[in-house]
């Protein structure tokens, strides 16, 4: 079976200042990977630098999707052949309507793949399904993109574009940082409706707490701009339970 | 550098063989005041950012082939008729055609069937309809519109007044033989308590150069109300300047949207005069420029009176060279408790090499008041872009959403319902041409200005 993500020795930096320092992973259809690591480790850079962000440089190593070289593509681009990112913090576009957002996504990802652009009404209706299966208030369908929503109202709307797109790949940044109880259970449901054997999730994230709900295969951990140590739930309750300097000293030992 | 004036000689031969009619003592006198100043200059804080050497060029020559008789009748072409029924076709309303500068008889005649309405396109002596006000008269722009001036379109709603549909003003220039001046002159008074809506489109065809200058000057009786949409769509080698002028009894209100597409060189000046209580004013503006197109917008509202009310929120969007000018002033006199005034200025800058230059103003002489001003110069949100387009729009629809966003908080304030739709699609189009021209890679901070004096 061909990996749906192959990142080998990827390199990235900022400002001259080096991020990633060699990353390696492989991710399959049907898995769900967490991918776990103390602050400034680089998981927002790997989940920013799969997504295209041009504000990282990528200096060196590799990135393959369903086997095709994915760093030489535009954001868009790679949003039409099948990976989403749910952002860490979504960013607030007034008078930039929600629906008419998620219309033109779906439409660009469906033109990608030749197939005419979605029934306006069928649209309608599976967009007011998806939101009443995250629990969302209807009345945000018709605001602003994440225009004056809550923090939990962002991230689920977040999850909802990912439950419209159906994407091949789904990255969450810290989708569930700063959620309460409801939220994380939503934003959950959202991620397990997702699951299938032709997808795979990576979820990138500081907690354990998300993994309780959405329960993943492969846990890996983030250190210095690489992965120190991968392992599979177990190792998401070690590091719960021992910190990330256990990592690092088991690592530098 | 070149010595750019009015040639005055020319002026006096050309006012000097119009046929005698009512406007002729007008024009004489005005002549005699335009001849001591001519044209502003950019020494003129007024003027500081707007050059007029185009313009002036594009007068002399008219002026020329005025004073040698070249000057055939002013029909439009066939283009500038397709043009003009565009916009018919686009905005259901009372149309009256004014073809590059002559108010087209057949297009008034029906407004003779609407009861409460008299309109006339006459040489008359204009009427003082703004005698007395402190609204601002004998500009060097308006006294060369009066020097030349041939008729003058006059529209009175009687009182109590309530039209349906809207009154449509239709300013189309295609000068089809060279003829490049036109000098439209329009006053519109709504008697006390009438209740109606303008919209006043200006197109233009053609390939030759063009001027056009036009005066309006708007009086809304006791209890009145006028809602007023202007939409400039000119082609863009063509320049413009326009100067309205609105009076308001008590209780009256004006609600006006001024939006400028096209045009090389555009100068509006807006001017409100509030002398009674209770008036209620409210101004918009959206300016979107590419090219080398040059985009300037004063407006003054003077509170002599209070309570009243006037709200104020310009937009420009510029790309390219373009370049943008606003200078917003309110003026609260002595006495006029009770005023709210409001105004803002924000710009959108999708190039490093567009410009704005920005000053909003107020000066405060009353006690009892709320004021607030702002201006803000930007460039589209990285972030938002990046956002976009990792849902699958490409940087161009990214770029058109953001920036048709930016344009919807003045769409939406259209005053005139009949004419919103037409309104949106034509934002919509010129906002796609201008985002073709905008680069993929990041904008860096353009050079922009922004005062405000405290």
């Amino acid at each position: 079976m061909e990996p749906l993500l192959e990142i080998r020795d990827l390199k990235a930096e900022v400002d001259g200042r080096e991020i990633l320092t060699g990353v390696n992973l492989t991710v399959n259809p049907g898995e769900v990977h967490a991918i776990m690591g103390p602050n400034g480790s680089g998981k927002s850079t790997l989940a920013q630098v799969l997504a295209g962000r041009e504000d990282y440089a990528v200096t060196g190593g590799s990135v393959r999707y369903c086997g095709r070289d994915l760093l030489g593509l535009e954001p868009e681009e790679r949003a039409r052949i099948g990976i989403f990112l749910g952002f860490q913090y979504p960013v607030e576009i007034p008078g930039v309507n929600n629906v008419y957002l998620l219309k033109a996504a779906l439409n660009a990802k469906r033109e990608a793949e030749g197939k005419p652009p979605v029934d306006a009404f069928e649209f309608l209706k599976l967009a007011r399904e998806k939101v009443a299966m995250l629990d969302m208030d209807q009345s945000l369908l018709n605001r602003g993109v994440n225009e004056g929503f809550s923090g939990g109202e962002k991230k689920r709307n977040e999850i909802l574009q990912m439950a419209m797109l159906e994407p091949k790949l789904a990255i969450l940044d810290e989708t569930d940082s700063g959620l309460d109880i409801d939220a994380l259970k939503s934003v959950a449901n959202g991620v397990n409706a997702l699951r299938s054997p032709e997808r795979a999730i990576v979820l990138v994230t500081h907690y354990q707490r998300l993994l309780g709900y959405s329960e993943p295969d492969y846990v890996h951990v983030l250190h210095g701009g690489r992965i120190l140590r991968s392992g599979d739930k177990n190792l998401a309750l070690e590091l719960e339970e021992k910190g990330y300097d256990w990592v690092r000293e088991a690592a530098t030992a | 550098m070149k010595r750019t004036a009015i040639d005055t000689g020319l002026l006096e031969e050309v006012v000097g063989g119009l046929p005698r009619d009512a406007f002729t003592a007008s024009r004489e006198a005005a002549l005699a005041r335009f001849r001591e100043r001519g044209f502003p200059t950019t020494r003129e804080e007024d003027w500081k950012y707007t050059n007029l050497a185009p313009v002036v060029e594009v007068s002399n020559r008219w002026l020329r082939q005025a004073a040698a008789g070249e000057l055939p009748p002013p029909a439009l072409s066939p283009a500038g008729r397709e043009r003009a029924e565009a916009v018919m076709r686009g905005i259901d309303a009372h149309w009256i055609v004014i073809g590059n500068g002559i108010v087209e008889r057949d297009s008034l005649a029906p407004l003779a069937g609407l009861p409460g309405v008299a309109a006339a396109a006459s040489p008359a002596a204009p009427e003082p309809a703004l005698a007395g006000s402190a609204l601002p008269a004998g500009d060097a722009l308006s006294l060369f519109n009066t020097a030349l001036l041939r008729e003058a379109l006059a529209i009175r709603l009687a009182p109590g007044t309530v039209l349906e549909k809207p009154l449509g003003l239709l300013v189309v220039d295609d000068a089809p033989h060279g003829q490049s001046l036109s000098l439209p002159r329009i006053t519109v008074e709504a008697g006390a308590n009438a209740r109606a809506s303008v919209v006043e489109v200006h197109v233009s065809a053609g390939a030759h150069e063009q001027f056009a200058n036009a005066l309006v000057d708007v009086v809304v009786a006791a209890g009145g109300a006028l809602r007023w949409l202007r939409l400039q769509q000119r082609a863009l080698g063509h320049y413009q300047v326009g100067r309205l002028r609105v009076r308001l009894a008590r209780d009256a209100s004006f609600e006006h949207a001024g939006i400028d597409l096209g045009g090389g060189l555009v100068r509006n000046d807006v001017a409100v005069e509030i002398g009674e209580p209770g008036a209620a004013v409210s101004l918009h503006g959206l300016y979107l420029a590419g090219g080398r197109q040059h985009v300037d917008n004063h407006t003054r509202v003077d509170h002599l009176v209070g309570p009243a009310r006037s709200t104020e929120e310009y937009r420009g969007i510029l790309t390219d060279r373009a370049r943008g000018v606003f200078n917003g002033k309110a003026v609260v006199h002595p006495g006029a408790d009770g005023t709210d005034a409001r105004q803002a200025n924000h710009n959108l800058l999708l190039s490093a090499e567009a410009e704005v230059d920005t000053k909003p103003e107020l000066e405060i002489y009353a006690d009892e008041v709320k004021c607030s001003h702002g201006a803000t110069v930007g460039q589209l949100d990285e972030n938002a872009l990046f956002y976009l387009r990792t849902r699958g729009l490409s940087h161009h629809e990214a770029v058109q959403a953001l920036t048709l966003a930016f344009a919807r908080v003045v769409v939406s304030h259209c005053p005139v319902a009949e004419a919103c739709a037409h309104l949106e699609r034509a934002v919509e189009a010129r906002l796609e041409e201008l985002a073709v021209a905008v680069p993929a890679e990041r904008v860096p901070d353009g050079s922009a200005t922004a005062g405000a004096r405290p």
